[in-house]
């Protein structure tokens, strides 16, 4: 009857491990997947950790999370253990009232303590700018930097601000467990309170800080929310970076570095379970007399060379710990950096490299997913950005706001490779503030084997014959574009009865299930994989899905007749950039026409520089071997009478902005 | 001497001051002002929290999905820790081991896993297509991604560690006498159960839902992944606030505030029913 019992018991905790494993197992399979799909298996190959060792981005996230971590603990436990013991020589009331602080933290949910610390620390470098300003100007002994921005200290203060509740939370038990009397027989044997602590309090109390520090660092390490509000736009942890490209394409890196971190954590706890079972065994076979308090007090007395030589060791260690993150930090920061913020997958990365090599400018590369999400991160203080490349109607805006600086064309000659179609646009007329970037236009993109009719139409995307295959574009702008065209409104309408018309017919097919989610980068793996039908995005993206799309789909491209939206996106250097010259710099090596062809190439956006654009499809045929077809060129570098159907955005009033943005968050209500 | 040692209570004091208080008063503070967008100046106001009555239903669906979460959690992780503690110390260990296990991935890694099983072309669709029941349903596959049931699913993966582990540490330390006492007064083995070891474990469970309901409720991670965007829930737009394409620190701040004050709320009246149960075990 037991013995049956204990069967059933265990198939259950069987199956509950074999739900959570499987997930995981299935990860660890695909690292070694000879394709890319995380879905498809197409042979055996180590690819993906090699790629995975050269690919910048990951090492460094995955650098920066361990880093984090490591410190938030270590000075966490240090920290947490000492407040601890003071907590503990207050009067119970003053205790209790401190405890119920401490567990505010652990009780508020992660996006309440990032919310809270994100805006805590904008507020305080507001003040911290006033101040420096002033100081600066009544002396001038010293330079305090006025300008202050989120990155790796502030979430280094957050992870320690949410690490220390849960070392005192393990460390106060023990204390409490602890006889009070010792430390007092400690010292009337005539130890000082310093040799006390080493000796009596610390030993005490060890078990109680070691599985502190082991749940502060858990928590560090799987901490997504609080770092993502508090790091900024320089700062990125392995899991900010994932999260950043699952709204692109995943990948199999991110499969090869999941393994790689599973199993070192394997190894770790099978070798410590195989050393804790050696010991129970040699406990066992000894039968060891278990010394009492007072035994093991005159013990620890009786060795104080052994103690003194570990500390000593465990010191030497935390010395060039300290050392090495100094040597590595200091390295990073000597070097002369510029921050690029630009879309996902928008630039050949081997750009990156090159113009490092030839500069030693250090590039610091970073995604935003929209204009408005760009926005967003600007305004909330969080970006210390050099260059961005926002498009057309959010430049407006942020000159319109102040926030751009001009730039200075006598450092950037390869301006002057730029079409003059790209000059003196609406968005910059007296061309101040932008170089382009690329150009291109919004387009219908479909799977030919999951339509029942080829659209050519903005109709098909809210049309019931494709429920639950059409991809919602998740911005506001492009998404209320398409159905103010197909309504035959203008894409720059105020009006709000036309806008509250567009909304309804999307609201409309959303109710009727036509969206199978509102996406923006994620639109690559969706109709790659054949995951939706249908999708309105970028025609630069649909070229560089067909290099990826699956045996089974057939994807393509079209323009619909009522017209569409246009677009420039441009490099532009935000207002008191740090590193000003650097940014001049990039641009230019940008504007390159060396760069734009490898940028055309990898990224299938219309480059705007002359030269490029014309010669590409030689460079095409120089680089594969076969012509381009002059189709897919079309697509990419839109010929002049279908452009003239479609619009140009132009920056939106606020009052209108307003509205987008509340009508947007009522659809997803 | 007493007072030297207290002294080490006041950098703490400062820092909880400065990290944990200060910042919540700025986050009420935000909460309870807007920008006025003619003037462009910022003015006392409760209108962030009379605008809210639109997120109405990202309200209830956050605490029902969160709620479900938690409830499969209690269902899936109450017999595992119960029959865990049964077994000898050294299955123990390793089952502990096991659990804790893929904490130390990031939880975004173990919901990025889910992405590919739960495609309309992915794993499981797959499997679901060989063994042929795509066919015999007739359709071309059977939509998981993008469901609230994924969004749940992803719930109780990255959270079951969190009501298994309270629960089983309470049940491990269970007094052995306390359950002969009552087998020797009569009591069967359901009463034993219903009587002795489940009130007695109530402090974990209620640990546990704590765990596992305040990180679900809060989530816009698991949800923006495995949701697809189209289960918007409260962390989702706060994130939006903040991050995300709808720029209004204000309204943000103010969501955090009601969702913390409720949260709060729920925790209070819980632990204050937990601690009356667990008095009425002692009498």
């Amino acid at each position: 009857m037991r013995k049956q019992n204990r069967v059933g018991s265990r198939l259950f905790i069987g199956l509950v491990f074999l739900f959570l494993y499987l997930p995981i197992f299935l990860l660890i399979v695909f690292s070694f997947n000879a394709g890319d799909s995380s879905a498809v298996w197409k042979g055996f190959s180590l690819d993906w950790y090699v790629s995975l060792f050269q690919n910048r981005l990951i090492m460094e996230s995955l650098y920066t999370t361990l880093l984090v971590s490591l410190l938030a603990t270590a000075i966490a436990t240090v920290a947490g253990t000492f407040a601890a013991i003071g907590l503990y020589s207050l009067s119970r009331r003053k205790r209790d009232a401190l405890l119920v602080v401490n567990d505010i933290p652990m009780m508020n949910a992660d996006i309440v303590t990032g919310v809270s610390l994100c805006l805590f620390f904008v507020a305080f470098f507001q003040g911290w700018g006033a101040f420096a300003t002033w100081f600066n100007g009544i002396q001038g002994l010293v330079e305090l930097p006025t300008r202050l921005t989120l990155g790796f200290t502030t979430m280094l203060l957050a992870h320690i601000a949410f690490d220390i509740p849960y070392v005192i939370l393990n460390v106060a038990p023990k204390l409490r467990q602890m006889d009070k009397n010792l430390v007092d027989a400690a010292q009337d044997l005539g130890c000082t309170w310093m040799q006390a602590f080493w000796k009596v309090i610390l030993p005490e109390i060890k078990p109680g800080i070691v599985s502190g520090a082991l749940i502060a660092f858990t928590m560090s390490i799987d901490d997504f929310v609080i770092s993502y509000f508090t790091a900024g736009s320089s700062t990125s942890t392995l899991a900010m970076r994932i999260y950043s490209m699952t709204k692109k394409r995943i990948t199999p890196e991110v499969n090869a570095v999941s393994t790689l971190l599973f199993l070192s954590v394997l190894i770790l706890l099978v070798a410590n379970n195989v050393r804790e079972i050696r010991q129970e065994r040699r406990a066992v076979h000894q039968e060891v007399h278990e010394p009492s308090r007072l035994e093991r007090l005159s013990l620890r007395f009786s060795q104080p060379s052994w103690q003194w030589a570990r500390r000593a060791v465990a010191g030497a260690m935390a010395c060039v710990f300290i050392v090495v993150v100094m040597l590595l930090t200091g390295a990073t920061s000597s070097q002369p950096v510029v921050n690029v913020c630009s879309w996902g997958e928008y630039i050949d990365e081997d750009l990156i490299t090159q113009f490092e090599d030839a500069t030693g400018i250090r590039v610091n590369y970073q995604t935003a997913e929209s204009n408005e999400a760009l926005y967003s991160l600007l305004k909330s203080g969080g970006a210390d950005y050099d260059v961005i490349v926002p498009s057309d109607y959010m430049i407006s805006q942020l000159i319109e706001e102040g926030m751009l600086e001009e730039l200075d064309y006598s450092r950037i000659p390869n301006y002057s490779l730029i079409d003059e179609r790209f000059k003196d646009l609406p968005f910059d007329p007296e061309n101040r503030y932008t170089v382009p970037y690329t150009w291109g236009t919004l387009g219908l993109i479909y799977n030919a084997n999951m339509v029942e009719e080829e659209p050519d139409s903005w109709s098909a995307l809210y049309d019931s014959r494709n429920a639950g295959n059409v991809l919602l574009i998740n911005n506001s702008r492009d998404a209320l574009a398409a159905a103010l065209i197909h309504l035959g409104h203008s894409v720059n309408t105020t009006d709000e009865a036309e806008i509250r018309q567009a909304y309804e017919l999307i609201a409309d097919a959303n109710r009727r299930g036509v969206f199978q989610g509102k996406v923006m980068d994620q639109v690559f793996q969706k109709m790659e994989g054949g995951n939706a039908a249908i999708a309105a995005y970028y025609a630069g993206d649909f070229l560089s899905m067909l290099d990826n799309q699956a045996e089974d789909v057939d994807l393509r491209f079209v323009i619909p007749e009522e017209g569409s939206n246009w677009f420039v996106d441009a490099m532009c250097v935000l207002k008191d950039a740090p590193h000003y010259d650097e940014a001049m710099q990039w641009i230019d090596f940008i504007a390159s026409t060396e760069a734009n062809l490898a940028n055309m190439d990898y990224i299938w956006y219309a480059s705007p520089n002359r030269e490029a654009l014309e010669q590409y499809p030689a460079y095409y045929q120089e680089l594969y071997g076969e012509e381009l077809d002059p189709e897919l060129y079309e697509i990419m570098a839109v010929p002049a009478d279908v452009l003239e159907r479609c619009e140009m955005y132009t920056v939106l009033p606020p009052a209108t902005r307003a509205l987008y943005n509340s009508l947007w968050i009522e659809l997803g209500v | 001497m007493k007072n030297k040692r207290s002294l080490f209570a006041v950098p703490y004091v400062i820092w909880m001051a400065l990290f944990v208080v200060v910042p919540i008063l700025i986050m009420v503070a935000y909460a309870f002002t807007a920008i006025d967008p003619v003037t462009n100046a910022s003015q006392i106001t409760a209108e962030n929290f009379t605008r809210m009555g639109v997120y109405l239903s990202v309200f209830l669906r956050s605490f029902w999905l969160a709620l479900l979460a938690t409830l499969v959690c209690f269902l899936i992780g109450y017999p595992v820790s119960y029959w865990m503690a049964k077994e000898g110390p050294r299955f123990q260990r390793v089952a502990m081991a096991l659990i804790m296990l893929p904490m130390w991935m990031n939880f975004l890694l173990r919901t990025y896993s889910w992405m590919s099983i739960l495609e309309n072309n992915g794993l499981l669709n797959q499997l679901f297509r060989a063994v042929g029941l795509l066919d015999l349903l007739a359709v071309d596959h059977i939509q998981m991604i993008g469901t609230s049931g994924a969004v749940v699913l992803g719930m109780v993966y990255n959270y079951l560690p969190f009501m298994i582990l309270p629960i089983y540490s309470v049940i491990v330390k269970l007094d052995g006498s306390l359950l002969e006492a009552a087998r020797d007064l009569g009591a069967d083995s359901a009463r034993v159960f219903l009587k002795v070891i489940f009130p007695l474990s109530l402090p974990g469970i209620l640990s546990g839902v704590t765990m596992v309901f305040v990180p679900s409720v809060s989530t816009f991670a698991i949800s923006n992944l495995l949701g697809g965007g189209n289960q918007l829930m409260l962390g989702d737009l706060i994130e939006l606030q903040f991050l995300g394409g709808a720029y209004n620190p204000h309204l943000g701040a103010a969501i955090s505030m009601v969702m913390m004050v409720i949260v709060v709320v729920c925790m209070v009246v819980m632990n204050h029913f937990g601690e009356g149960e667990e008095q009425a075990v002692m009498l």
